[in-house]
């Protein structure tokens, strides 16, 4: 798009002037600032269902709270005669709006804890039951809440200007710029890329050193507070709460909004919420009908337009303004050639003399009465390729997986470079220096291979939330640097060319490549390459030998577990062969390719 | 003491009536990884096709009972169709969950607009009086539900057992693939249980209609909680949804006695964030070991 910038700012400011020109309250209060209010509930719901994958069917309950907290805390006896309130605090409402936010926000965190855990259908469940939870309770505490009968507000004043009405306009539009802004700085930086990496794959998200629990807890606690403060200005908006609005219902049809109107984008949240609104309004008689006319739109874009009106439109815009790719590629490769890979923040402290990258101390893995890993010991020397190879079902596989933390070992231990890693989990063991590729390749596949490979940056990254929300300018200058670098690694294993496209769209062997990538852009210690040499043909297969022997010259130890017994004569150092669970041989290929046993694990005893 | 039997019961009959309904939900869960959500919109139209046939047009209570059954196998093939298909062929994660939501507000809708939004009383056709055991009262028709609910249970569960298109269930529930290949028409299975979900709704709309009251409305709820139900229990395990369904119909029972009625949704919604929390996959459900 070629719109400037300063031009885009302008017109960001159009909309305030909609009260002085149009004074229909029916349009202006009405409809659009109850518009721009269910907008920014919806970009809350976004953060979840979009971004994390998740289905949150309990919105309705962080709304409400956000609502009854700013009810409460502005309150006064003049508005609510014959109240069964208590209390009244009588804060003024910019106040009472914070608190509301962090009390949503808490909610959200809580609820955060049983997502961890859960997916699909179970955390749906969950989140119905939360939000029915929080409106029964705000039902029933009538001494706090006035119960069914509901609290009126004040009309909202500054100074003398009345910003009740169409003027309430003013009140609204900036937060919903302000959440917009923020909604999609978070979701363009490391963040959004974590919260995208965990819903494609957990186990590569883990693997690449993002924590599952920190990334998903924050998504809850900034979508419960962005619903915290859409609650509270919808109080105001009435000026009068009602439990009533709160229900189940009211939840799902704000799902049926952001789907209709498309997830991941801030149009998309819009339009889906300005469907929502304005249908039922348009005609009148359209009210009785308005469940049947959502639910069969909601149908018809499942079917026809699965990325939601956004997408459509988005489809539709892309034809006439094609990204330049060109560009951007030739200005990375300028920049990439001032970066030097092999000035890398070595994870291994100076004094660390230890000659075992990889120390495997009496492994053991039991599933039910099978052993997989019997008593395992290997070393991999620090600087050295280790192939480990064995026939299917020697425990290969499980021996990745125990070293990576998936599986926790019965018995044994894990150390590299003397530091105990047995007791670590997953993605702390990546952060600690171990990188893997995997067998069934983990790819996120509706990133780019440029982003995929900025996923393995993850660690790297050290802006905070709120400046990476908030758009600072570090945020973008370290943004630019890492991309480069990634630039960089696809420089590294010859698939720069195909730094914009989709990974999903990447052919077998690129996509292993890209693995290898981004396995490498966590600045590593120790790789686990997993048979990366499956399906691929011989020159793929030399093409990945030149780069394993690339990275052991750079310093990286590597474990390499593969079938392809010309990549192991060709790269590796040392090899260890398992058959049902035990080492049966170690040395080097010559010396392992002559021992009787594992003739005998191969081909079979001839003498039986 | 009495009035402790007295609110068993009464709890007992209305667990049922969420087993049944998540009964459906677990049927369907094991032979495709969904279920209908909007399964209280079934319920409530079964209770409303009821009423129309029963209080309205006077049809004998079974013919009635045999024009809900066909009522709903009808709805249940109109929302495997729209709702359930398309996901079924793109693999999408929770397009399913909001094709079926649509697809219950569309029919709740529905009924709203051609037959009202009032609530109506649907007469049992077992009277009104209670019967006395003691100091004990029970209605005829918590006697009906608790039993049929039974029947249906063990029923299906015999029909898994000990029939061919049963074990055809159990076996795309066990692994959809192996099955086709055995020779199973796993999409035919798949229709099959959303039928049977579908049509147990129904009935179940029929048997809690004398309790509740007959309205547009009268599914959302039942729905929503059968869910839970089904949850507790663990999606996969037919017994499972019966002891989910105790559990929360009895909490509910209590809590609306002792405590408040305005709380009585409150313990099962807690068991079941407790539940969950510790065993994620319900107090029956299956652990699997990931692989990767």
């Amino acid at each position: 798009m070629t719109i400037k910038k300063p031009v885009l700012y302008l017109l960001l400011l159009l909309p305030l002037l909609l009260p002085t020109v149009w004074s229909s309250p029916y349009w202006i209060h009405a409809i659009i600032c109850k518009i721009m209010i269910y907008a920014i509930l919806v970009a809350s719901l976004d953060l979840i269902v979009g971004y994390i994958g998740d289905v949150s069917i309990g919105h309705a309950g962080l709304f409400a709270l956000g609502a009854y907290s700013v009810a409460i805390l502005t309150a006064t006896p003049k508005y609510n005669p014959d109240s069964l309130m208590t209390h009244f605090y009588g804060l003024p409402f910019v106040i009472a709006l914070i608190i509301g936010i962090l009390i949503s926000a808490l909610a959200g965190f809580i609820l955060g804890f049983p997502a961890l855990r859960l997916s699909g259908p179970y955390l749906a469940v969950v989140t119905i039951a939360y939000g029915i939870l929080i409106v029964t309770i705000i039902n029933e505490q009538a001494k706090l809440t006035n119960g069914t009968k509901g609290i009126t507000l004040e009309p909202l004043k500054l100074g003398n200007l009345a910003l009740s009405g169409n003027n309430y306009l003013y009140v609204v539009y900036p937060f919903l710029v302000l959440v917009m802004y923020m909604n999609r700085n978070l979701a363009k930086s490391y963040w959004g890329r974590a919260f995208e990496a965990i819903k494609y794959s957990e186990v590569a998200a883990a693997c690449s050193g993002i924590s599952k629990s920190y990334y998903k807890i924050w998504a809850f606690v900034i979508s419960a507070g962005i619903a915290g403060l859409a609650g509270g200005l919808f109080a105001q908006f009435d000026a009068y709460v009602t439990p009533e609005t709160f229900s189940y219902s009211f939840s799902v049809e704000f799902l049926i909004a952001l789907i209709v109107g498309g997830v991941q984008s801030v149009l998309g949240n819009i339009l889906g919420v300005g469907v929502y609104v304005l249908l039922p309004d348009l005609v009148n008689k359209f009210n009785d009908y308005k469940l049947i006319i959502f639910g069969v739109s909601l149908l018809l874009v499942l079917y026809f337009l699965p990325k939601g009106l956004a997408g459509w439109v988005n489809d539709k815009l892309a034809k006439f303004f094609p990204q330049n790719l060109k560009n951007r590629t030739d200005e990375l490769i300028k920049k990439a050639a001032q970066i030097d890979l092999s000035e890398q923040n070595n994870l291994i402290p100076i004094d660390n003399n230890s000659e075992n990258a990889l120390n495997l101390k009496g492994l053991t893995m039991k599933f039910g009465g099978l052993v997989a890993v019997n008593q395992l010991d290997l070393k991999v020397k620090r600087g050295t390729v280790h192939g480990l190879i064995g026939p299917n079902g020697s425990g290969k596989s499980t021996t990745v997986n125990l070293l990576t933390g998936i599986y926790k070992p019965v018995e044994g231990h894990i150390e590299t470079f003397d530091a105990p890693l047995t007791k670590f989990t997953t993605y702390k063991r990546a952060q600690k220096g171990l990188a893997r590729t995997f067998q069934n390749l983990q790819l996120f596949s509706d990133l780019t291979a440029l982003q995929n490979v900025m996923v393995g940056m993850h660690t790297q990254f050290k802006s905070n939330l709120l400046s990476v929300m908030l758009g600072f300018p570090n945020v973008k200058k370290e943004e630019d640097f890492m991309e480069t670098k990634a630039f960089a690694w696809l420089q590294f294993v010859g698939i720069e060319h195909l730094a914009f496209e989709k990974s999903k769209n990447l052919a077998y062997g690129q996509a292993r490549l890209l693995e290898i990538a981004r396995a490498m852009a966590m600045n590593p210690t120790v790789l686990l390459l997993d048979e990366p040499a499956a399906g691929l043909t011989t020159l793929e297969i030399g093409k990945i030998n030149d780069i394993i022997i690339k990275i052991r010259n750079s310093g990286v130890s590597i474990l390499l577990i593969e079938h392809h017994m010309n990549m192991i004569s060709a790269v590796s150092d040392e090899v260890t062969v398992l058959d049902f669970g035990k080492k049966i041989a170690e040395g080097t290929y010559a010396v392992v390719r002559n021992n009787p046993h594992v003739i005998n694990a191969y081909l079979g005893n001839s003498d039986e | 003491m009495n009035d402790l039997v007295q609110l068993l019961i009464g709890g007992i009959a209305q667990g049922m009536i969420y087993s049944l309904i998540a009964f459906g939900y677990n049927i369907t869960f094991s032979t495709s990884r969904m279920f209908n959500f909007s399964n209280g919109a079934f319920l409530m139209l079964g209770g409303v096709v009821g009423f129309v046939m029963f209080m309205t047009l006077k049809i004998p209570f079974f013919a009635m009972l045999g024009g809900v059954i066909l009522i709903g196998i009808c709805a249940g093939f109109i929302m495997y169709k729209t709702s359930i298909e398309p996901s079924l062929k793109s693999q999408s994660g929770i397009g399913w969950i909001l094709a079926t939501l649509a697809f219950g507000i569309i029919l709740k809708n529905l009924v709203e607009v051609t037959w009202g939004t009032d609530d109506k009383k649907f007469d049992s056709p077992f009277g009104a009086s209670t019967l006395r055991f003691g100091s004990v009262g029970v209605y005829p028709q918590e006697i009906l539900i608790i039993s049929v609910s039974l029947l249906i249970v063990f029923g299906v569960e015999f029909f898994k057992r000990y029939t061919i298109l049963g074990k055809a269930i159990v076996a795309v529930s066990e692994d959809k693939n192996t099955a086709s290949l055995m020779g199973i028409n796993q999409r035919f299975v798949i229709l099959f249980s959303f039928l049977l979900a579908s049509v147990i709704a129904c009935v179940a709309g029929v048997l809690v209609a004398p309790i509740t009251l007959v309205s547009a409305t009268m599914g959302s709820v039942l729905g929503v909680k059968a869910y839970i139900v089904s949850i507790i229990g663990g999606l996969e395990s037919g017994f499972g949804v019966l002891v989910g369904g105790l559990i929360l119909g009895i909490s509910e029972n209590i809590t609306a006695r002792y405590v408040s009625t305005g709380y009585r949704d409150v313990p099962g919604f807690l068991i079941l964030i407790l539940i969950l929390l510790f065993l994620p996959k319900g107090i029956f459900g299956k652990k699997v070991i990931k692989k990767v």
